[in-house]
């Protein structure tokens, strides 16, 4: 039996209609008819204004919206067939849409994209978040140019952040992608960014992507095989980026997005860069992180109580994830009580370690030690946020940059219990 | 052969755009004359075309390549004579070959007697024949045509110490155009050459005849109206006579020189020949058809003037500063190539001497709705040469065979009026009539067969015209249609193969025929109708209902 | 007199050595066929070993929960466990047929009794180990859904999965065995019963406060409930 294609015949179509370009801007969707014509039209502008000349196309890729979704990207198009909505455009721009029916995740959507861009030989790619509702058409330049100009392979955002907006990304994706892959990419889960043609054709021909862990955080992913494969990565400064609502929902998602990726990749990487290696900064162009400082409504008490609850009742399957004394040191913390209970960096890191060493070493089933995560990380959180209750701006990354630190310092802790046993 | 009596003659015209000079030198004193013309007429006649257009020929310092008119009734002595003229337009005439002649209304060569009376004092009777002024800020704001050369249209006339109007160049002064005396004389000389057998003017510059403060001074009311005046008497005296307007403007500002089908017979659509160079360098249809589209539908019997290239640069005025820095980019990197706002470049040179492209490109020419005008060499392929100044890289001796100056002429090299080409890709001995004539493949034979498979069905002169918009934007499709006759061109403009699904479901049970080859290809059905194209491939269909 | 005791003893002697005599092949078949069953038993065990092995059957187990479950019983890895297990069988297997050799009368019928019932003694096991593992999978799952949806009592409710989960099984154990079956449904039936009513008892005794709490939270306390929705966003 012939291996089922991911891209449909009607798709196919469309793509044989666009031809040869030089940049895709892929954008997944699903449901997204309230933002995703805004986005659309920002990207639009963006490749008029700046790559005029350029041979571009808009691939929407969608997961089975009930909403309008896919109409209002077709209409962004610019062709001779509706005269006059552009008169300045040099080119014809086509904005195409397709379905996938296999999940709603967004792996096959990005799959497609890769697979796309493999097929149209697109040399600058992009995927674009239509939850990117702040997008200016100067982000499409800022992300694409240095990989049409300076060769580099994959553009990863820098957003002006509330401070504690992305805590997940934070507390531990960054400092441990940091840690373990010596490179200080901000945004490793990253919802707008670019890569070079060069760079889909290798995620296409990953045997990856029957992966159910790539199904969730693909992104993650590409950044992680983008370091580890080598290729040249810089970063850019986007602008703010609005909280989206929708994906605070779910905490487990979003651990498996991001973290469930990391630790998934680390089983394949092992053992990434040497222990004591220093990290290596990637050049951020117009960088200006400075988070911003609006308050943000969250109950505290209730995440404590989340904590300690979870904590308890988990008890029994902690126990085969974490080693004993970093349990014992859990249990001893929360009986703290709220006023002076304090997860430390060095029991975070230690945590998070001996997760991802229980997760290689598949102690439970791997979706369940993700899982068991979302209790302890609410711990984190509100140490985070209590800590950083007044700070300032600076005061914010130091913190996060000594918890990077640690994690950087710990990493002998990690190879060592990588293989031995529990 | 006498020529066919129909009125509409110049919707079915192929012309042959050519400047009596650079043609063939009979007499061997390095430059054409109309003798010269008269013996390559068989040639001309061969090739397929059906009207010459004659560049000027009059008297003239030639200092703007005879647009500079000294004597409108008499022929440049180097060309010859009156009378060798006339031999000429009958020898054309008998070949069925029509003859359109230049006209420039608007101004004359400073040596013109005219100017030269008009001058002399400010009480002669010729003064008011040219704008004269005492002050140079008189209509204020009108552009200046030649930026590269001039900084002003007011020129300074030491002799009469006023200045004079001219849009043009300095030694071209504008004729005023609110003297019944100029109106009545410039219609003497249309007269003079139409009661000779001239089959119609190229009316050159026609949208600056009459100045008026506070406008642009380009097309004004008054200045058709004085075009309406010339087209009265030219229907009633000579009914069957055709005019061209030469008028560079955006197709919205051409329309009215259409009038009601009561002033020009025929204008050249100057935007749509930089797009059709900017689609094919795209590999987008988007710059042809939205230029297509912009443009005006025209009184039944007029038609558009086609062009590739011309004996002017290849301009790019009629384009946003976007698409002129694009094209610049594209087709002119060596900076000696651009002149005035354009790019002084032939076809083949523009086209990277690519075979196919001129193919389609002269495809493009042939089965878009208009009159489509070959420029002289086009139709071998002829280079230029962008170290002569001006535009005299594109206005080179016409190449004969490989022999003695190219064939055009006997002189010696030295005094030809103008280089020969030499280099080994374009020069003589590469690209001549004579080895094309030798060979089926060669790009002249081609022409020929295009030409006769054009002149086969007078749909492609007259039919209405239809874009089919097939997803694949690089492919650029139409239908054309007459009465029952029906015609599908199809035009790749990618360097790469494509694939292409047309909607024909109109024509639903046609078999199409493509017309080089008289093949049958499927019938159209409900589906889309599917074709693959090579590289810059085209096809003309015509559609069979059997 | 003499002779015929003679004779007698002589026919009886003669008799002893001939049932002897009869009877010493046999039990050296016995022997063999006990010796080549062990080998036979012990190749199989070494095979199946290497094959679980090979399939990283504890691994599987792992996950599931079982190894944790064998280790609290001191037992060893499972797959040791199944191939000693399959080691035994094998073996008895083949002693019963060296018994069956010697022909003593009675036996036999027992011995064909006891092959008849291996299939189903396996199956039944199979039935087992996999409902075992099955509990232990979907407790834990049910626990750590609980938990991160921060509902009350998740071990109650990941205890209730895994009893339902392991009476089901045992009871389907126990069917196909076909031990005392009438008996093992009608506890079965009971153990279930009792397991609703209780539960049906303590929601509506403990579900109650619940029911309270929750209708108070949706209808009184608005506040409350806009404090649920943190402002936090992970990513």
């Amino acid at each position: 039996m012939a291996e089922e294609s991911i891209l449909t015949d009607d798709f196919l179509r469309e793509l044989m209609n666009v031809g040869e370009v030089d940049i895709l801007i892929g954008v997944p969707t699903l449901n997204d008819a309230a933002t995703v014509g805004q986005v659309v039209q920002s990207i639009r502008s963006g490749l008029l204004k700046y790559f005029p000349r350029q041979r571009s196309v808009i691939v929407n890729v969608d997961g089975g919206s009930r909403d309008s979704t896919q109409d209002i990207v077709r209409a962004a198009s610019i062709s001779d067939l509706a005269p006059g909505t552009n008169p300045s455009a040099l080119r014809t721009l086509h904005c195409i849409s397709t379905t996938h029916e296999r999940s709603t995740e967004n792996g096959t959507g990005l799959h497609t994209i890769v697979a796309a861009a493999d097929l149209v030989r697109a040399t600058i790619c992009g995927v674009i978040s239509p939850d990117s509702v702040s997008i200016e058409p100067e982000w499409i330049e800022r992300l694409l140019r240095p990989v049409s100009r300076d060769n580099v392979d994959m553009v990863t955002p820098i957003y002006r952040r509330n401070k504690f907006d992305g805590l997940l990304v934070r507390n531990l994706v960054y400092p441990m992608t940091r840690a373990l892959y010596c490179k200080q990419v901000r945004e490793p889960h990253p919802a707008d960014f670019a890569f070079s043609g060069r760079l889909a054709s290798f995620f296409l021909e990953q045997d990856i992507w029957s992966q159910a862990v790539i199904q969730n955080g693909a992104e993650t992913y590409f950044v992680i095989s983008a370091i580890t494969g080598g290729f040249r990565l810089t970063q850019s400064f986007l602008g703010s980026r609005p909280r989206v609502d929708h994906s605070s929902g779910d905490l487990v998602q979003a651990l498996r997005q991001s973290v469930g990726v990391l630790f998934w990749a680390l089983g394949k990487n092992f053992p990434t860069c040497p222990a004591n290696s220093a990290t290596e900064t990637i050049t951020a162009t117009g960088a200006d992180a400075e988070p911003s400082m609006e308050p943000v409504r969250v109950n505290r008490k209730r995440l404590y109580q989340m904590f300690v609850h979870g904590l308890e009742e988990l008890n029994p399957v902690l126990n085969s994830i974490l080693s004993a004394s970093t349990l014992a040191e859990l249990n001893q913390a929360a009986a703290t009580g709220e006023d002076r209970f304090q997860y430390s960096d060095d029991l975070w890191v230690r945590t998070v370690y001996e997760f991802a060493s229980a997760y290689h070493k598949e102690v439970i089933s791997p979706d369940h030690i993700i899982q068991a995560m979302a209790p302890l990380y609410r711990g984190k959180t509100y140490t985070f946020l209590v800590e950083n209750r007044d700070s300032s701006a600076g005061d914010v990354e130091n913190n996060v940059e000594n918890l990077c630190l640690t994690f950087e310092r710990l990493k002998p802790y990690l190879l060592e219990i990588w293989n031995g046993r529990k | 052969m006498a020529l066919p009596q129909d009125p509409l003659w110049y919707k079915d015209a192929i012309i042959y755009q050519v400047h009596v000079r650079t043609f063939y030198d009979s007499n061997g004193d390095g430059i054409g004359e109309f003798r010269g013309l008269a013996q390559k007429l068989d040639y001309l006649q061969e090739l397929g075309i059906t009207a010459i257009w004659l560049m000027p020929f009059f008297p003239s310092p030639l200092r703007d390549d005879g647009y500079d008119i000294a004597d409108y009734r008499s022929v440049h002595s180097s060309y010859g004579t009156l009378d060798d003229f006339k031999l000429f337009l009958d020898a054309a005439h008998q070949r069925g070959i029509r003859v359109i002649i230049e006209m420039v209304l608007n101004h004359t060569s400073d040596q013109h007697p005219w100017f030269q009376e008009s001058r002399s004092s400010r009480d002669n009777p010729r003064r008011d024949w040219y704008v004269w002024s005492e002050t140079d800020t008189k209509y204020h704001g009108v552009r200046i045509i030649f930026t590269d050369t001039e900084l002003s249209n007011w020129a300074w006339d030491p002799v009469s110490k006023e200045y004079y109007w001219h849009r043009f160049f300095s030694h071209q002064p504008d004729l005023n155009y609110d003297s019944p005396a100029v109106r009545e004389e410039m219609w003497d000389v249309m007269k003079f050459w139409l009661n000779m057998g001239v089959d119609g003017f190229r009316l050159d510059a026609v949208p600056y005849l009459v100045e008026r403060e506070g406008t642009s001074c380009e097309n004004l009311p008054e200045t058709h109206a004085v075009l309406k005046e010339l087209r009265a008497k030219l229907d009633r005296e000579f009914p069957g006579s055709m005019l061209l307007a030469e008028a560079n403007q955006w197709p919205a500002d051409l329309r009215p020189y259409f009038g009601n089908a009561d002033e020009f017979h025929m204008a050249f659509h100057f935007p749509l020949m930089p797009r059709m160079f900017m689609g094919l360098k795209l590999e987008d249809r988007k710059p042809i058809t939205e230029v297509l589209q912009q443009t005006p539908s025209i009184p039944d019997p007029c038609q558009w003037c086609l062009f590739l290239r011309n004996h002017d640069e290849l301009t790019l005025e009629m384009v946003t500063d976007m698409e002129r820095d694009y094209m610049y980019d594209e087709y002119a990197k060596d900076k000696s190539m651009r002149l005035n706002v354009g790019i002084r470049r032939r076809l083949a040179p523009l086209l990277d001497n690519d075979r196919r492209r001129i193919e389609l490109m002269n495809g493009l020419l042939l089965s878009l709705p208009g009159t489509p005008i070959i420029y002289y060499g086009d139709e071998i392929g002829m280079g230029d040469n962008v170290n002569l100044g001006d535009r005299n890289g594109v206005r080179t001796p016409m190449q004969w065979d490989g022999g003695w100056n190219g064939g055009f002429s006997s002189a010696d090299p030295e005094s030809l009026y103008s280089p020969i080409m030499l280099n080994p890709v374009y020069g003589y001995q590469a690209v001549n009539v004579h080895s094309q004539k030798r060979f089926d493949h060669s790009l002249l034979s081609w022409m020929k067969r295009i030409l006769r498979v054009r002149k086969s069905m007078p749909v492609f002169g007259r039919g209405s015209m239809e874009f089919l918009y097939p997803a694949n934007h690089r492919v650029l499709a139409y239908v054309r249609e007459l009465g029952k006759e029906r015609i599908l061109a199809v035009n790749n403009l990618s360097s790469s193969a494509q694939v292409v699904e047309l909607d024909l479901q109109r024509y639903k049970g046609d078999i199409l025929i493509e017309m080089f080859g008289k093949n049958i290809f499927p019938r159209v059905t409900d589906r889309p109708y599917l074709l693959t194209m090579g590289p810059y491939q085209f096809f003309w269909f015509r559609l069979r209902k059997i | 007199m003499w002779d015929l005791i003679v004779t007698e003893l002589t026919r009886a002697t003669r008799e002893i050595v001939a049932s002897t005599a009869h009877f010493l092949p046999r039990l050296l078949e016995m022997l063999i066929i006990v010796v080549v069953g062990w080998i036979i038993a012990f190749l199989l065990r070494y095979i199946l070993r290497s094959v679980l092995r090979l399939i990283r059957f504890d691994k599987i187990s792992e996950h599931a929960g079982a190894a944790q479950l064998l280790n609290k019983a001191a037992l060893p890895a499972p797959s040791e466990l199944l191939s000693r297990f399959v080691f035994w069988l094998a073996w008895l297997g083949f002693i019963l047929i060296g018994i069956n050799v010697l022909g003593i009368v009675g036996m036999q019928e027992h011995i064909s009794n006891f092959f008849g019932f291996l299939p189903r003694l396996f199956a039944g096991l199979f039935f087992l180990f996999v409902g075992l593992l099955g509990a232990s999978f979907f407790s834990r799952a049910a626990l750590l859904a609980a938990v991160n949806a921060n509902l009350p009592s998740p071990r109650l409710i990941s205890s209730m999965v895994r009893v339902l989960i392991v009476v089901f099984t045992l009871s389907m154990c126990f069917e196909e065995i076909g031990v005392a079956e009438r008996t093992v449904i009608v506890a079965f039936t009971l153990v279930f019963g009792a397991l609703m009513l209780g539960l049906a008892i303590a929601f509506g005794l403990g579900g109650r406060e619940l029911a309270r709490r929750y209708l108070e939270r949706r209808f009184l306390y608005d506040d409350d409930k806009k404090e649920e929705q943190d402002e936090l966003s992970h990513l």
